[in-house]
């Protein structure tokens, strides 16, 4: 039912992409602040939310829509995956819970241990805060997806981007991938071409050729479906097509067969730059 | 927006704190019935709350609590849909169709590693319906359960899904989810009066009363519903979205996000604003979210915002979280086809700012429904609203060739 292509893509345009993957090295920093428009909420900004605010900015400064409000007809379209808890926050938490014989305890939990948490580690472990950090530094004020937790999801997130595009209901999408576990984010903005004309946009980086998702459904504890997820799960996509552009190539095909069952591909045809 | 497709709900299915059906849900919530008690689940010791609206839930657990209220929900409610006609695993009495469920967190062993992630629940009740489209699973936090019954709508009302299993689940009731919410000052502290702690939008409230539980509704194409002479009990009309843009925990000072995403519901059901009879309010009984939420209903319903009950189901059963949204639905759609709007209990001393209708008392009140707004807004400024209507007397705008009184009405 929905391994067919949607024709519905094709009035659309890959305004800006952008990503960021930490892997440790030099050459890979992701400090959010050049993308701070509301500094004060820097402290609840745990690893996703620096993720998911940098690729986002990185995409919507090369759409040339860095600088502006984004406002009520700007949407998000978003798959995070599974929450990046700290080592040294639950440590923290834990170290104050353990009695003397080293077992844990809830007296101590509740009174050592919670004393000890900083606050700010509930937002930073919500999935939604990413979202809630994209909007608050564009001022995006449309409608959104916040799905979870893989590869699959964002290509679900992707569809109903494209749809509400198609439909009207936004002239800007921001779909984005953040993976805090292993450290990357990705972000295509998406415009319809009247948008684009409209604001006299700079030359589109690409278009989305062709998209199908489709779903094996199995039973997760009985009988997992076959399939794997690609590295950096549900900023795959987002991060590999970025890669694409800068690399040059002309056409840039992403498949999937994630361990969820969901079977997607897609097609985009790159500008050169 | 007209969607080609009018979208039926002909299956209900919940498990909440005040009854773990439909029915028993419904007949205390008329009631005024709160679900609040001391917590059970694990030993609060001294944490700063030690209450919540708990499921009184006895039979086996499947891997973590909101899974299973996932999959009784949905049992439920596709049994209702389908007349118990449901044939086994795998089988398609609605053909093709999909899942969107908005859940909670997924579950963490105390060294932090996953011991169950929440999309478990989704693939399992996809596959367990025979469901084939890719499966949805919706983290919006507070308003994950509405965005899910949205998703769907629109997806059926489409035509790219025939039908939809879909609502919200949650079980944030741990060491960790309690910890975490009173952590941030979120959470009621009244604990030697746990009935009496969640009372939106009186002067005296403190914070939310975490609950947990589930609900699923079976959405379907109006034309199928009738063709295979379904009970239609309500339509899902339109859903609206927005971001607030404004503040990780508190609302936007005029409520534009909350205003727009009811505005956003209200025209893709291609309705007006005197057109909404009553408003199931996200009515957390915090103190921000209260007068906010009336100020942005005051806003969208203009002079008549006091002439319209807006009620707060939370005051009885808690903050069900990423299933809060589904289970209101179902609060209002019983609501809608009872012909009565269910009380706000605790509310004895309104907040002078949350100069309302609503509806104190403690008891139901006899109001007639066509249109029905619910509404959730989540931390972080994410909000989301669905319209519910009556099917059998609808004054919204209606496709070419669908007239008001048409198919089955199952109203009691």
């Amino acid at each position: 039912m929905d391994a067919r292509p949607d024709a519905a893509h094709r009035d659309l345009l890959i305004a800006g992409l952008g990503h960021v993957v930490v892997d440790g090295s030099p050459g890979s920093p992701c400090d959010p602040t050049p993308f701070l428009r509301v500094r004060k909420n820097r402290k609840f900004m745990g690893v996703q939310d620096d993720l998911a605010v940098v690729a986002a900015g990185r995409a919507l400064a090369a759409a040339g829509l860095g600088s502006g409000s984004l406002g009520e007809r700007a949407g998000l379209y978003l798959a995070v995956g599974y929450i990046p808890f700290e080592k040294a926050d639950i440590d923290r938490l834990l170290e104050g819970s353990f009695d003397e014989r080293g077992a844990f305890s809830m007296a101590l939990f509740t009174t050592r241990g919670y004393g000890a948490v900083n606050p700010l580690l509930t937002f930073r472990c919500l999935s939604n805060m990413p979202a809630f950090h994209i909007s608050v530094n564009t001022d995006l004020q449309g409608p959104y997806i916040v799905t979870y937790p893989g590869p699959g999801q964002l290509y679900l997130a992707l569809e109903a981007a494209v749809r509400a595009l198609a439909g009207g209901e936004v002239d800007v999408a921001l779909v984005a991938g953040v993976n805090g576990l292993e450290r990357a984010a990705g972000c295509v903005v998406i415009e319809t071409e009247a948008h684009a004309r409209a604001r006299t946009a700079p030359a589109a980086r690409a278009r989305l050729a062709d998209l199908a998702v489709s779903y094996r459904a199995h039973d997760p504890i009985e009988e997992p479906a076959t399939g794997s997820d690609p590295p950096l799960g549900p900023a795959a996509l987002p991060v590999a097509l970025s890669l694409a552009a800068e690399a040059g190539e002309t056409t840039f095909r992403h498949e999937v067969h994630a361990r969820d069952g969901i079977d997607a591909t897609s097609t985009w045809e790159i500008a050169r730059a | 927006m007209r969607h080609p497709h009018r979208v039926a709900v002909t299956g209900l299915g919940a498990v909440t704190p005040i009854g773990n059906d439909v029915e028993t849900f419904r007949r205390n919530l008329l009631a005024g019935v709160s679900g609040a008690g001391p917590i059970t689940l694990f030993d609060p010791a001294s944490l700063p709350t030690r209450f919540a609206c708990e499921v009184k839930w006895t039979g086996p657990v499947l891997r973590d609590r909101k899974v299973t209220f996932a999959l009784e929900a949905a049992r439920q409610a596709f049994e209702q849909a389908t007349d118990g006609s449901d044939a086994g695993p795998g089988s398609r009495p609605l053909g093709p169709g999909g899942v969107s469920l908005g859940i909670g967190l997924e579950l963490f062993s105390i060294d932090g590693g996953i011991l169950t992630p929440s999309d478990l629940a989704v693939h399992l009740m996809a596959r367990r319906y025979g469901l084939e489209a890719p499966p949805l699973t919706h983290v919006s936090a507070c308003a994950a359960g509405t965005d899910a019954i949205g998703h769907a709508f629109r997806l059926v009302a489409s035509g790219r899904w025939r039908h939809a299993l879909a609502g919200g689940a949650d079980s944030m009731i741990n060491p960790l989810g309690v910890g975490g919410f009173c952590k941030i000052g979120a959470t009621s502290t009244r604990n030697a009066d746990p009935t009496r702690a969640s009372r939106p939008f009186d002067r005296a409230r403190d914070g939310f009363v975490l609950g947990e539980g589930a609900a699923v509704l079976v959405l379907e194409r109006l034309e199928d519903a009738r063709a295979r002479g379904a009970p239609v009990l309500a339509e899902i009309a339109g859903y609206g979205a927005s971001f607030d843009a404004h503040g990780i925990s508190e609302p936007h000072p005029e409520g534009r996000g909350a205003f727009q995403a009811m505005a956003r519901a209200l025209a893709d059901a291609e309705a007006r604003p005197e057109d909404v009879d009553c408003v199931n309010a996200h009515g957390t009984s915090t103190p921000k979210n209260d007068p906010i939420e009336t100020l942005a209903i005051k806003r969208l319903l203009g002079e008549r915002a006091r002439a319209v009950p807006v009620c707060a189901t939370k005051s009885m059963i808690g903050h069900l979280i990423s299933a809060a949204g589904a289970v209101e639905a179902v609060a209002a759609i019983e609501g809608l086809r009872a012909g009565l709007v269910h009380p706000t209990i605790n509310l004895e001393a309104p907040d002078p700012l949350c100069d309302l209708d609503h509806v104190a008392g403690g008891a139901a009140r006899p109001h007639e429904q066509r249109c029905v707004l619910s509404n959730s807004f989540a931390f972080g400024g994410q909000n989301a609203a669905i319209v519910i209507v009556r099917p059998d007397d609808r004054r919204l705008p209606l496709p070419p060739g669908e007239g008001p009184g048409e198919g089955r009405d199952a109203r009691r």
